[in-house]
């Protein structure tokens, strides 16, 4: 064991330096980004409560608040396990370090633990954000006994495990029947898009009414526990104080860990070999080939590269995939009754492009898109195309990705019969929010690479890069927001915001084409 | 064909290259040869407009890598150490992409593909992934991408490392083709046995520095590549 923690605070510096990766500006900024990173855990954590209060304030009212905890433990489960299939290949199988790691003199049983805590701890970190709030929240509405609290802030340490575990061997599953596939990225990302569209559906063909609403959750929360036994044991420990609950949930949790670790310590290495060594075929045979101009091979080179990437795709993609639901879901619900029930002030196409822009602020590509070149670096350097070109391949792509975004707009303006003026200047709104998206990403990407990544979730999630971008591009959502409140009229709250952007676009345009070329000459 | 001047490179105060001059003209293969963190990479980099520098210029045929960096790599090719090349696409999809880049015509691209692709033995795997290639392939595949489009000036650091004896071979003898048509090599080996014989312009670097540069025969004289070379290591130590 003694070796285990080593190679897990390796790793797990490996993960911080990438985090904290700012090129030659690293040792200034690094207060300042742990001082971020503080803002960012209280944010979540203080978005997590408010979440919480508010559904357990509504559970309440229907006396059915001990439905709060085991809700919550199934979220934090769900998302444990949805991160962790896309991160078992990287972590545990597939990892770049493999061949050094291996080399040493450690045994392989140890060398699993250390993957396995280390996905362990990334996922503690969200389990808290999720779990802390919602003991503090359940403990405001229902006042419960100290053994609650107990039970609960043991819990949250044994959480995590049960889903790493089945994540872990779905994750292999995928990986391993995937690899017999050339473009397996395909399929194991359609796979996975239907399970989320599954998982977001069902909520919106149900009634839109409050008394609806706590219902789906009781339902779910039964569900929940008859699909998955720990929340039950999980819901009797903390709700009814049933010590043995609480044993078995734990003696559960531990006892599976630790036989998967064996297990995964005795396959380890023949895994390993067989997700590295790929799919031969060796059967080429030179045939007619295709050409395209320069710019559209770019395009489609950094096209096929973000789809290469499943952690890339999973963390960008939502937004827009959200937009597309509701463009299903509209017909068939009634939007009136939603806003009132949710009592926003305001119509619908008041609301309408605050979603849209909301969405499109989550699908950045370019916050990674110089980062995602990495050792490749050398290939777009030494290509006979000017630097200014290379920007617009990585701008086109993620204009490409949130051209869905343009489309819904269209299709919502249809399906609510919002008026032409309106329907123009939320179409408006869209194009120049992406377009300031896409420019903003590169802009920071560009201040802020990190091309020395051992993992694409790094950069892609855990990079300085992409929570400014995301972060930012939610914050002018807020001035979105704000501006609508201000005004009064969404007419003109809209019209300075495309204002506000035609600037800030502009500016973008000015720094992309002057400082930024000479910042991407200058990365090695 | 390449010509540097009073080029100087620095990382974070620290020289790596000083003052370098050379000419490199059309048809020689120049072998540049230096110890480890002599500068040989980091001079490469400049050349291939990969690395950017502040002192000095480097032209390829006439046209400054500053002023034209577009211009000097239409008319070059660039081989790194460490050929990381795009894993998410199949070996032809990246050559066919290097072809788009260059805007090389179809007829062309086709016929070079499978000329340099059949002489490196490489042609049943351009089907696969990259990212299932062994080093020795992907360097293949470096070169391949390389010599398509008919680089006047083709720039390779460590080209032989990775390759098989039978691959070396090739390699070598393109190169020597390459310049009986007029183009130019400029590469870094620690081979010193493969630049005596294939190279008839030699450059030795020490840290940063120039320390002899000129043809081979010059450079060598009665001796070899390896005692010149470790005489002038050793000499300023």
């Amino acid at each position: 064991m003694k070796k285990v923690m080593p190679l897990v605070r390796v790793q797990l510096w490996a993960m911080i330096a990438g985090f904290f990766a700012i090129g030659e500006q690293r040792k200034k900024k690094t207060k300042a980004l742990f001082v971020g990173f503080a803002f960012f855990f209280l944010m979540m954590s203080g978005t997590s409560f408010f979440y919480a209060y508010g559904l357990g304030t509504l559970l309440n009212t229907f006396n059915i608040i001990n439905a709060l905890p085991s809700l919550f433990m199934a979220l934090s489960s769900v998302m444990v396990l949805f991160t962790t299939v896309f991160k078992v290949k990287g972590t545990i199988f597939g990892f770049k370090d493999y061949d050094m790691v291996m080399s040493l003199p450690v045994k392989n049983s140890e060398v699993v633990a250390s993957r396995l805590i280390l996905l362990y701890s990334i996922n503690l970190v969200f389990v808290l954000i999720v779990m802390l709030p919602m003991t503090v929240a359940y403990g405001i509405i229902a006042n419960p006994n100290w053994v609650f609290y107990l039970y609960s802030i043991i819990s949250i340490f044994l959480i995590p495990l049960l889903p790493i575990i089945i994540a872990s061997i779905l994750g292999t599953v995928i990986t391993y029947v995937a690899m017999g596939f050339r473009y397996s990225n395909a399929i194991y990302m359609v796979l996975s898009f239907i399970l989320f569209f599954a998982l977001m559906i069902i909520p919106f063909f149900m009634q839109g009414s409050e008394e609806a609403f706590a219902k789906i959750h009781q339902v779910i929360s039964n569900q929940i526990n008859n699909l998955y036994p720990l929340a039950a044991l999980y819901s009797r420990a903390v709700n009814d104080y049933d010590l043995a609950s609480m044993i078995i949930f734990a003696i559960i949790s531990i006892v599976a860990f630790m036989v998967f670790s064996l297990v995964v310590g005795k396959s380890f290495v023949r895994i390993n070999t067989l997700i590295m060594t790929g799919s031969h075929r060796s059967n080429y045979k030179l045939g007619e080939l295709k050409t395209s101009s320069p710019m559209k091979s770019l395009f489609k080179k950094e096209l096929k590269r973000y789809f290469a990437s499943n952690v890339y795709v999973m963390n960008t993609v939502f937004g827009m995939l959200i937009l597309v639901i509701m463009v299903i879901a509209l017909p068939f619900i009634d939007t009136n009754t939603i806003v009132e029930g949710i009592d926003v002030a305001g119509a619908v196409e008041d609301i309408i492009p605050v979603i849209i822009t909301f969405c499109i602020s989550t699908s950045c590509t370019t916050m990674a898109s110089i980062s995602i070149e990495g050792q490749n670096l050398w290939i777009t350097k030494s290509l006979p195309v000017s630097v200014k070109n290379i920007f617009l391949s990585k701008i086109l792509v993620n204009l490409f990705i949130l051209s869905p975004g343009l489309i819904s707009t269209i299709a919502i303006g249809i399906i609510l019969k919002i008026n032409f003026v309106q329907s123009l200047i939320t179409i408006l709104t869209v194009i120049v929010f992406s377009l300031f998206v896409a420019q903003y990403g590169l802009v920071i990407n560009l201040t802020f690479p990190n091309l020395k990544w051992s993992s694409e979730t790094i950069i892609v999630k855990q990079s300085t890069s992409s929570m400014i971008s995301i972060f930012s591009g939610m914050a002018l959502v807020g001035v979105q927001v704000a501006l609508l409140v201000a005004m009064g009229s969404s007419l003109i709250a809209n019209l300075i915001f495309i204002g506000i952007l035609l600037i800030l676009n502009l500016l973008l345009y000015k720094r992309l084409t002057g400082r930024a070329i000479r910042q991407f000459e200058k990365l090695y | 064909m390449l010509r540097i001047e009073n080029f100087s490179k620095s990382y974070k105060g620290k020289r790596a290259v000083n003052q370098l001059n050379l000419k490199v003209d059309g048809g020689d293969i120049f072998g540049f040869i230096g110890h480890n963190g002599a500068g040989k990479t980091t001079t490469i980099r400049s050349i291939a407009g990969v690395l950017d520098f502040e002192e000095g210029d480097i032209f390829i045929n006439g046209l400054s890598i500053k002023k034209d960096p577009v211009g000097c790599k239409k008319i070059s090719a660039y081989i790194p150490d460490n050929p990381d090349l795009y894993e998410h696409l199949t070996g032809i999809a990246y050559l066919n992409f290097i072809g788009d880049i260059y805007e090389i015509n179809k007829n062309d691209r086709e016929k070079a593909i499978e000329k340099y692709a059949d002489a490196f033995e490489l042609t049943s795997n351009l089907g696969d992934m990259v990212a299932t290639y062994s080093h020795g392939m992907k360097q293949k595949l470096a070169i391949i991408s390389a010599l398509i489009h008919r680089p006047k000036l083709l720039i390779l650091d460590e080209p032989f490392v990775g390759l098989d004896p039978k691959a070396s071979l090739t390699l070598k003898n393109i190169m020597k083709e390459l310049c009986n048509n007029g183009s130019s090599i400029f590469f870094s080996t620690h081979v010193l046995e493969v630049a005596e014989k294939l190279c008839n312009r030699i450059g030795i670097i020490k840290g940063g520095n120039l320390v002899t540069c000129g043809s081979t025969e010059e450079v060598i004289g009665d001796s070899s590549l390896e005692n010149v070379f470790m005489d002038l290591i050793q000499e300023k130590m």
